[in-house]
């Protein structure tokens, strides 16, 4: 369990050691970090766009603060539409109310399009072992199930998998010819795809945002899957973490200028679907059944910290993982679950109480970056900083435990301080060199120490120079 | 349409935790103060008036903002004074695909001029995708995937984002525009909207005098299907149409 806890110290050192990934990771961050850039200097004064997050941030965050409310309008306004709304306390009960659908409905097939409240479920696998088939429809995600993955970033999950690897896997899962041309595996892919959107019985999604006041689902998707994917089989479930809520149908137009900018520095993306409901009796088409099913699945402990429930007005655009100098060299994998990057170092461990990714706070050079273009505002730095005293009792050694102690006492009274002060400048008389202490693997204490050198503690305190330089300074 | 059964003991547990966390017992008596959500009918419908106004007076340069836009995100766009002069563009369009089979939708725009016509005469069949008429649920769904070309109208264009509104209902079906390799959108003029925000309130409108019904289903349209999963690089028409134009109808 505690090897789980806390990974990332080890999955990212391997991380940094693949120059195949590492020239992945430099390529299409630096694209994407581009193209964000650019769509919004272009268009908007700095200002403006300064205003608009300010306005999201606002409004997801009082939305939170009034969370019982607008779901329990959530629930009215899909149930008066036509649909059904389960909540789910915990990823095993989704698992079941989908289940539950899937049975009822007698479903052999099931077709999803991008949902991150799937994987934190691992609703694919659950499915299996029902006999039913999950069928990723996302091209990256559809990807990364042949090759038996988890995504790799949030927007862009196959990011480090290149032309030849995806073409390898659609020679061995889909008999293709071998192919270096971009364009030819998305035709495979696309035929391939078209039997199952055809053949399935029912459609899993996401859900970008859930409005409340017309109970209507919004997507945001690029290839059309996601319009497949709730629109041909007869049933449809849509999965949203219980944040996702916002409350007029009149503010989805600043999240939608806010969202594809920050995630792919597109304007728009190619398609917004809004579901509300299944469709009507004299629609032409369109699934007969309509669920959402909202899930908690350990968001309550974000909620309920006055501190850490800023981190749920995020609405998973992923710009803070490109802007990261940590997630730049270990991409998404070493974070170790569903969210990488600096949201995901937040929501890893205070979703799970600890139990995965309790060393994830300290995965950040608290540089900033991610502050400065998170579209909503998020002050991740700080949350991080935050969770760093559970973090560093989750993680730490026993030395480190000591120590801190032991530095605490001394920094308390005066006398300790010079005390301590006069026993250091003895102690650290072999180990300095010109007012340094160079790294080296000190025992039990080797991460503070093999890679940087001390400034050793000075000769003379400061206290000690201000009295002798005061002394001298008399007539 | 009925309404299901009254909230399960699931939801009252899972909000009475969410009140715990936020540190309240009880519900919220009165709502959250957010003023998108407190106008009235009188205030939307002079609100819409005042869009309406702006849109009329603003037609010519918002068709050619949406042109513009349209094209950066990789629509063709044609622009025509008439239907007819529309009809002959869709026939152009499937007679450079040597298409066979042509879906359309049953919308106003096409009893303004004969689309079919045309069509056949460049051999192409036109199809209109409705599900009555003896079409089963699965021949609809076999007719959209095996069509080389779709045909609809729009409910509104977005000229902000260069967006498509369709809004499937009775002879809008959702595959028309989903399921064929190219896809062409028929937009009048006097359907352009200039912002995002034009068009939620006119859908805020819509749902207040409905007294809270809303359409199943609304889709925008703004561009080819994309995709850049594999390596970063863009790849148009994964599993929506590659090709899309857009036909703007009318010149002010």
């Amino acid at each position: 369990m505690a090897a789980k806890a806390a990974a990332f110290k080890r999955s990212s050192a391997v991380a940094v050691r693949n120059p195949k990934l590492q020239q992945t990771l430099h390529h299409v961050v630096r694209h994407f970090t581009e193209a964000r850039d650019a769509a919004v200097a272009s268009e908007f004064p700095p200002e403006t766009w300064e205003q608009m997050r300010e306005r999201a941030s606002s409004i997801k965050l009082q939305t939170l603060l009034n969370l019982d409310f607008y779901l329990d309008m959530v629930d009215r306004n899909v149930r008066r539409n036509g649909g059904h709304v389960h909540f789910a306390a915990d990823a095993a009960e989704a698992n079941r109310i989908v289940l539950d659908i899937a049975k009822r409905n007698a479903v052999k097939r099931v077709i999803k399009s991008k949902s991150m409240v799937s994987e934190e479920m691992r609703l694919n696998p659950t499915l299996e072992a029902e006999g039913i088939v999950p069928v990723e429809t996302d091209l990256g995600e559809y990807i990364i199930q042949l090759a038996k993955e988890t995504p790799f970033h949030i927007i862009a999950p196959a990011m480090h998998k290149t032309r030849q690897d995806v073409s390898r896997l659609f020679q061995d899962w889909l008999r293709s010819a071998p192919t270096d041309d971009i364009k030819t595996l998305c035709a495979i892919a696309r035929n391939a795809l078209r039997q199952q959107f055809a053949t399935a019985d029912m459609g899993v999604s996401g859900a970008n945002f859930v409005v409340a006041e017309t109970g209507t689902v919004v997507l945001v998707t690029n290839e059309g899957n996601g319009r497949m994917t709730t629109s041909v089989p007869r049933v449809h479930v849509a999965l949203a973490g219980m944040e996702r809520v916002i409350p007029a149908i009149e503010d989805v137009a600043l999240f939608l200028r806010l969202l594809p900018r920050s995630a792919t520095g597109q304007r728009i993306t190619s398609y917004n679907s809004f579901i509300s409901g299944p469709r009507r009796a004299s629609d032409e088409d369109g699934p007969e059944e309509f669920h959402l099913v909202l899930v908690d699945n350990g968001r309550l402990n974000l909620l309920k910290d006055e501190r850490l429930r800023e981190a749920l007005k995020c609405i998973r655009c992923g710009a803070c993982l490109n802007v990261c100098p940590v997630y730049q060299k270990t991409g998404g994998h070493a974070y170790g679950w569903v969210y990488p990057g600096p949201i995901g170092a937040i929501v890893t461990p205070a979703m799970n109480g600890f139990a995965r990714g309790a060393d994830l706070p300290f995965a950040s050079t608290l540089c900033g970056a991610c502050k400065d273009v998170c579209p909503v505002k998020i002050d991740i730095p700080k949350l991080l900083l935050d969770l760093r005293p559970e973090a560093a009792r989750r993680t730490g050694t026993w030395a480190e435990r000591l120590l801190m102690r032991r530095w605490v006492d001394m920094m308390r009274a005066r006398e300790s301080l010079e005390r301590s002060s006069r026993l250091a400048r003895l102690m650290q008389r072999p180990l300095s060199r010109e007012g340094v202490i160079r790294r080296s693997r000190l025992p039990l204490l080797a991460a503070w120490t093999q890679a940087r050198d001390f400034p050793a503690v000075a000769e003379k305190s400061f206290a000690r120079r201000w009295r002798d330089g005061l002394s001298r300074a008399e007539p | 349409m009925t309404t299901q059964p009254e909230a399960s003991p699931a939801k009252e547990a899972f909000l009475q935790r969410i009140r715990q966390a936020l540190g309240r017992a009880e519900p919220a008596t009165s709502p959250p103060d957010h003023p998108p959500l407190k106008t009235n009918l009188v205030r939307q419908e002079e609100k819409l008036r005042t869009i309406r106004a702006k849109v009329e007076a603003r037609r010519e340069r918002n068709a050619e903002r949406l042109a513009e836009n349209a094209t950066k995100v990789g629509w063709h766009v044609h622009r025509v004074e008439t239907h007819d002069e529309a009809a002959a563009a869709v026939a152009a369009i499937a007679a450079g695909l040597h298409a066979r089979n042509v879906v359309r939708t049953a919308e106003d725009c096409f009893r303004q001029a004969d689309y079919d016509g045309p069509l056949r005469r460049a051999r192409a069949a036109p199809i209109i995708l409705a599900s009555g008429r003896n079409r089963s649920r699965d021949s609809l769904k076999a007719t959209a995937f095996d069509a080389d070309l779709g045909v609809t109208g729009v409910s509104w264009a977005i000229a902000e984002t260069a967006s498509c509104v369709i809004v499937p209902r009775r002879g809008v079906a959702r595959l028309a525009s989903l399921a064929p390799p190219v896809y062409v959108a028929i937009v009048g003029i006097e359907q352009i909207l200039e912002t995002l925000d034009d068009y939620f309130a006119t859908v805020r409108l819509e749902h207040m005098k409905g007294r809270g019904h809303v359409a199943a289903y609304a889709n925008f349209i703004s561009g080819p299907s994309r995709t850049a999963d594999i390596e970063q690089t863009l790849t148009v028409g994964v599993h929506g149409p590659g090709v899309v134009h857009m036909l703007i109808v009318g010149r002010e």
